[in-house]
């Protein structure tokens, strides 16, 4: 640095310029004297909240993991809550002793699952069941299929869909929706089990008794409200007016009878008959489903959740990148006319 | 109070002083930057009122261990003089005004050199801003970079172009 140079900064300093007493007064007056300071800020929280935030995200998916695994092993056999039951065969013959029990009555591995269908038979249920069956051939796949449909008949029950596929390249597989009466499901499961080599099962059992249970109070209440409304307009002395108010809500409540006279149908009705989805196919068309222990399927329900939560953090970068993108061409832009502004 | 006598040095680690303790200490060499970059002492004086103002709202944001008060002040500064300068070109140019006028009395400093003076508003309001927070205020490289929003290799150039064109100045002057 030049002589001249330290001589125009010692200048600078010297006569450097004061703050005038009144704008010192006028600052003063409005500082306070102490102020603390609460909560971290903005740089270190988003330090912190940023492995917290991931930290939950691994949490929330291993809970997710172990909830759902254990979801597998689960049956209101009782049918107490009147919640959804799912079985499928290695679970039944580990998990319950009444799927024990109904093994070595039955004496058969193949109806490990229907066995475990123990909800009381005082209870209205649903059952939906499906069932994956391999066969030899393609002659088989297709004896399979018309026993299938025969076995339901005989039990009272239907064939609702039947799909039959059998390329030419070999292998084939059917699709066929069965409806049976519900008392007759655990046989019908039983009875197509036989049909070939079991590659999985699955049953669900819904209690619909609650259900049934409420249907059955609203309508009694509504036919209670009826009464009381006929007898109100059969009474003479009811002025015009309130006579027709009365009939307005007597015909809205014949109207709600009727509804949840038909609601309540369909709740017998759902109970009364059990689904069954059977899947048949030849070797090359059936893969058997790997059974996995409680351990590989926590870690495939963690996995898949975190594969969900990557998918969304994905989609909200994508969303939020174009705006991002915006505003940092806005800052730039205004970092440049700031520029001009002093260099003018 | 004099720019030197100034405790420029960032408070121990962890201790945080109180708004008033900073506002007095700082109150001088928030002025002096106001001073120099806007030309105008009258305008100064509001925007150091106003930067303080805002220093207040935002007190419980500083962070002592990443700098000093006087650079968080005088960044705020910075960005309440930008304000008035937007505000000030859209005023000139409603009133007409292109050139920037300012006053052949503005004093820069009190008992400042006539030739440095008009070598002083010679300058552009970025050239003295500069000098400002590196002379004036005695900020090192690295926290006038940051209130300045440029790199240091930049703001050295910006000093050492600044005072080559004031030494230049005050030497055509003197001629």
């Amino acid at each position: 640095m030049s002589a001249n140079e330290l001589t125009v900064e010692s200048l600078l300093r010297a006569h450097a310029p004061h703050a005038p007493e009144g704008l010192r007064a006028r600052v003063l007056e409005g500082a306070p004297v102490a102020q603390t300071r609460l909560g971290l800020p903005p740089r270190r929280l988003a330090l912190v909240a940023l492995p917290v935030a991931c930290g939950l995200g691994v949490a929330a998916a291993l809970v997710h993991g172990v909830v759902r695994s254990g979801d597998h092993a689960n049956s209101s056999a009782q049918g107490g809550a009147g919640v959804a039951a799912s079985v499928t065969t290695a679970e039944s013959l580990h998990s319950f002793d009444s799927a024990r029990a109904a093994v070595k009555q039955h004496g058969s591995a193949s109806s490990a699952a229907a066995g475990a269908l123990a909800i009381a038979s005082s209870r209205l249920a649903h059952t939906d069941a499906s069932l994956q069956i391999r066969v030899g051939d393609t002659d088989a796949l297709s004896a399979a299929t018309t026993r299938a449909t025969r076995i339901a008949t005989s039990l009272g029950g239907y064939a609702k869909s039947v799909q039959y596929s059998s390329p030419q390249t070999g292998g084939g597989a059917a699709t066929i929706d069965l409806r049976v009466p519900a008392q007759n499901v655990k046989v019908a499961i039983a009875r197509l089990s036989g049909l070939g080599t079991i590659v999985s099962q699955q049953l669900s059992v819904a209690d619909l008794q609650d259900r049934f249970k409420t249907q059955s109070a609203q309508i009694a209440q509504l036919h209670r409200r009826v009464a009381a409304l006929l007898k109100a307009i059969a009474d003479s002395s009811l002025p015009e007016a309130q006579r027709v108010l009365l009939r307005i809500q007597l015909a809205e409540a014949k109207r709600a009878v009727a509804q949840r006279t038909n609601a309540r149908q369909g709740t017998l009705a759902a109970g009364a008959t059990a689904r069954i989805e059977l899947v048949i196919g030849t070797e090359k068309a059936i893969v058997p489903v790997s059974h996995r222990g409680r351990l590989d399927r926590m870690l495939h329900s963690a996995v898949g959740f975190l594969a969900l939560e990557a998918m969304i953090a994905l989609y909200v970068l994508i969303v939020v990148s174009p705006l991002a993108l915006a505003a940092a061409l806005v800052w730039l832009w205004r970092r440049r006319s700031v520029d001009r502004l002093l260099a003018a | 109070m004099n720019a030197a006598s100034t405790p420029l040095d960032a408070p121990a680690l962890g201790a945080r002083p109180g708004f008033a303790e900073v506002a007095a200490e700082q109150l001088d060499a928030v002025y002096r930057y106001l001073v120099y970059l806007t030309g105008d002492r009258g305008a100064a004086e509001d925007l150091a009122a106003e930067t303080f103002e805002k220093a207040f709202r935002s007190w419980r944001r500083f962070d002592p261990r990443r700098g000093s008060p006087r650079t968080w002040l005088c960044k705020i500064a910075r960005s309440v003089a930008i304000d008035w300068f937007r505000a000030e070109t859209r005023r000139r140019k409603r009133e007409d005004r292109y050139a920037r006028d300012l006053s052949a009395s503005e004093d820069f400093g009190d008992g400042l050199p006539g030739p440095l003076q008009e070598a002083l508003h010679a300058l552009s309001p970025a050239e003295r801003e500069v000098v400002a927070l590196r002379v004036l205020l005695e900020l090192d490289g690295p926290s006038a970079a940051r209130v300045l929003g440029i790199s240091q290799t930049a703001c050295s150039t910006r000093l050492s172009r600044a005072l080559r064109r004031l030494e230049e100045r005050m030497d055509d002057v003197r001629e």
